[in-house]
């Protein structure tokens, strides 16, 4: 198998820096998160998952759709901007490389694909380095994660100490690889990934849950939840999004930006109604998406267990708990 | 267990059982040691689920504008910062004193859940004594003045305009807009806040530096003369975003400005720029 010392990663890195803008996960003013290679702050390859997600490298956080400009109130022009860069994220643990496979889910298939999403998935390659510890919070193989790699990332790597197992496992990736030829050496090592300590039973809990729409038990949830954006912000899988114009003089654009399903204002409609008037009903809707929904609709968990939200929420609620209440309550209905 | 927590207990047991109140908001163990987020309680039975660790740092208060016309009455765990949090509200007619029996609980200060050292907000308190209470648990602490908790407003009004100007732009571009520090904040209580009538226009949508600004200083002024200093805002920031420091500048100006005043100390006091007085200052007419 191919190793790469760890003395050669840099090397192997800024020999893509001409072709992909390089995206690593940095440590700046404290915040971990995937940044462009060289810019400011440390890397933190040997640490856990990032605190931000990289979901806004593919679905950024604020994206201009198109601009317009207006000379007697007629449209004399549209931009439309969709200019994607070839981009690579070199570190992805393998919950966040499933989150990306659950947007492509949502923003790739049943019949609509978004181009801007598109046009960035296309020219998006992925470098996933398998954990070899896990946090407290990690509840990744729970949710049919395993820590020590994910088959969907263009290249495999894995911590053995002085270097990293390297496979190649699509054709972008192993061309990748070839760049990398007189770095890397041949040997046979034991790869050695995490177990999570922490761990929910999800056998059969999206059934469970579409018997317990009306329960008690999400005003009790949701009871102490202060509607705050945290959980949905730092979550690698959360996609919701709100479109507005931005005008200045004769000219604007039209842009689209992270919403939360959780803030007050998302759900309501012209006239004023709102099908979900109190925060047990977002907080509803936020986890039935994430565990129940999104399983009928694609098969897959919208929840990845990388643990962000179990450790910013303000309030701590726990969506590892929240699993272990539905299979307590479902039993008794 | 400790000599508060077998008191909380009990008096939350016995004030639910008397019918004095249908609910209490306290605290409760979450899944980590680290982890003690609120708690709400309306059956006697389940008071077992009541604690009291260095770990009990979410405010209590606010979540008495979740329901404002609830007909029962809430017993309410109250430290130092939860009894000024009260007052304000009160002040601000959000809550009726009446409809609150209020817990106090003389705290020595929590545990940040990260370094397990005294939390930021906790070392900054100046009133750990509840100011407000009709039972109270613990022995009460005197006020203590902590002047040095204007030290890093003291730093920072050294510095140039521009420096000041980079600092706070580099702070609020990691900001992501995800409401926390206003959601928790007792001095935030609008009915409808100014970030969320984005038809209007006072601040767009958009997640980038300048609005992120727009939002962080505009909030900050919004809360100069009412915030009570719980720092809820600062320990909630999921990007360590210093809000404190924003919020200490204008208590001092603030003092300089109008005397001494602190926030929720007593619900009397009217707040500096919520009255009119022929002695302001007025430089700037």
């Amino acid at each position: 198998m191919h190793i790469l010392a760890k003395a050669n990663l840099i090397e192997a890195i800024e020999r893509l820096v001409k072709e992909f803008k390089v995206l690593v996960p940095m440590q700046y003013d404290g915040v971990s998160r995937f940044s462009v290679w060289g810019s400011h702050g440390m890397q933190a390859f040997n640490a856990s998952n990032t605190l931000l997600p990289p979901k806004d490298s593919l679905f950024p956080r604020t994206e201009t759709l198109y601009a317009y400009q207006v000379a007697n109130q007629e449209i004399t022009g549209v931009t439309v901007r969709d200019q994607a860069e070839h981009q690579i994220i070199f570190g992805i643990r393998p919950c966040d490389m499933q989150s990306i496979h659950c947007l492509d889910d949502v923003f790739l298939t049943k019949g609509y694909a978004d181009s801007y999403y598109h046009s960035k998935r296309e020219k998006l390659l992925t470098v996933c380095i398998g954990c070899t510890k896990s946090e407290p919070t990690c509840f990744c193989e729970s949710m049919g994660i395993n820590p020590a790699g994910h088959s969907g990332a263009d290249i495999q790597m894995n911590d053995l100490g002085s270097g990293y197992r390297v496979v190649a496992q699509s054709q972008s990736g192993q061309e990748i690889v070839e760049k990398w030829k007189d770095l890397l050496s041949q040997g046979q090592e034991e790869v050695v990934a995490a177990s999570c300590t922490l761990k929910v039973d999800m056998n059969g809990v999206p059934e469970m849950l579409a018997t317990l729409f009306e329960h008690s038990l999400w005003q009790e949830v949701s009871r102490k939840c202060i509607g705050c954006g945290t959980c949905t912000y730092l979550c690698p899988t959360c996609h919701c999004f709100d479109m507005d114009i931005q005008n200045q003089g004769n000219q604007g654009t039209r842009f689209r930006c992270w919403d939360s399903c959780m803030f007050s204002d998302y759900s309501r409609m012209a006239g004023g109604h709102d099908p979900r008037p109190s925060k047990s009903e977002r907080l509803r809707n936020r986890f039935l998406h994430k565990l129940q929904f999104f399983s009928e609709r694609y098969g897959k968990s919208l929840c990845v267990g990388c643990g962000r939200c179990l450790i910013k929420c303000p309030v701590h609620v726990d969506i590892t708990l929240l699993i272990d209440q539905v299979r307590k309550e479902a039993a008794h209905v | 267990m400790n000599a508060i927590q077998i008191k909380m207990r009990e008096v939350a047991g016995q004030l639910l059982s008397l019918g004095e109140v249908d609910r209490v908001i306290g605290w409760e163990k979450g899944r980590f040691a680290h982890q003690s987020p609120p708690a709400f309680i309306t059956d006697e039975t389940k008071v077992e689920r009541l604690i009291w660790d260095e770990y009990c740092l979410t405010g209590t208060a606010k979540y008495l504008l979740d329901d404002p016309y609830r007909a029962g009455k809430t017993g309410l765990f109250a430290r130092g910062c939860d009894a000024r949090a009260i007052n304000r509200l009160i002040q601000d007619g959000q809550v009726k004193r009446e409809n609150i029996v209020i817990i106090g609980i003389c705290c020595t200060g929590m545990s940040d859940s990260v370094s397990r050292q005294m939390a930021a907000k906790c070392c900054d308190c100046t009133h750990p004594t509840p100011v407000v209470y009709d039972l109270m648990i613990g022995e009460p602490v005197k006020p203590v003045a902590k002047p040095e908790r204007f030290k890093a407003v003291a730093e920072l009004e050294q510095k140039a305009a521009q420096e000041k100007s980079e600092y706070w732009t580099r702070q609020f571009a990691k900001c992501i807009r995800c409401y926390a520090c206003r959601n928790i904040c007792p001095a935030c209580n609008c009915r409808e806040c100014f970030a969320d009538q984005y038809r209007v226009g006072w601040l767009g949508k958009q997640h980038h530096t300048a609005e992120n600004q727009v939002f962080g200083l505009t909030r900050a002024y919004h809360i100069a003369d009412r915030c009570i200093e719980c720092g809820e805002c600062a320990r909630v920031c999921p990007v360590g975003i210093p809000l404190m420091e924003l919020n200490r500048k204008l208590i001092k100006d603030i003092q300089q400005l109008f005397g001494d005043y602190h926030a929720g100390v007593d619900s009397e006091t009217a707040p500096p720029l919520g009255r009119y007085s022929l002695d302001d200052m007025e430089e700037f007419m």
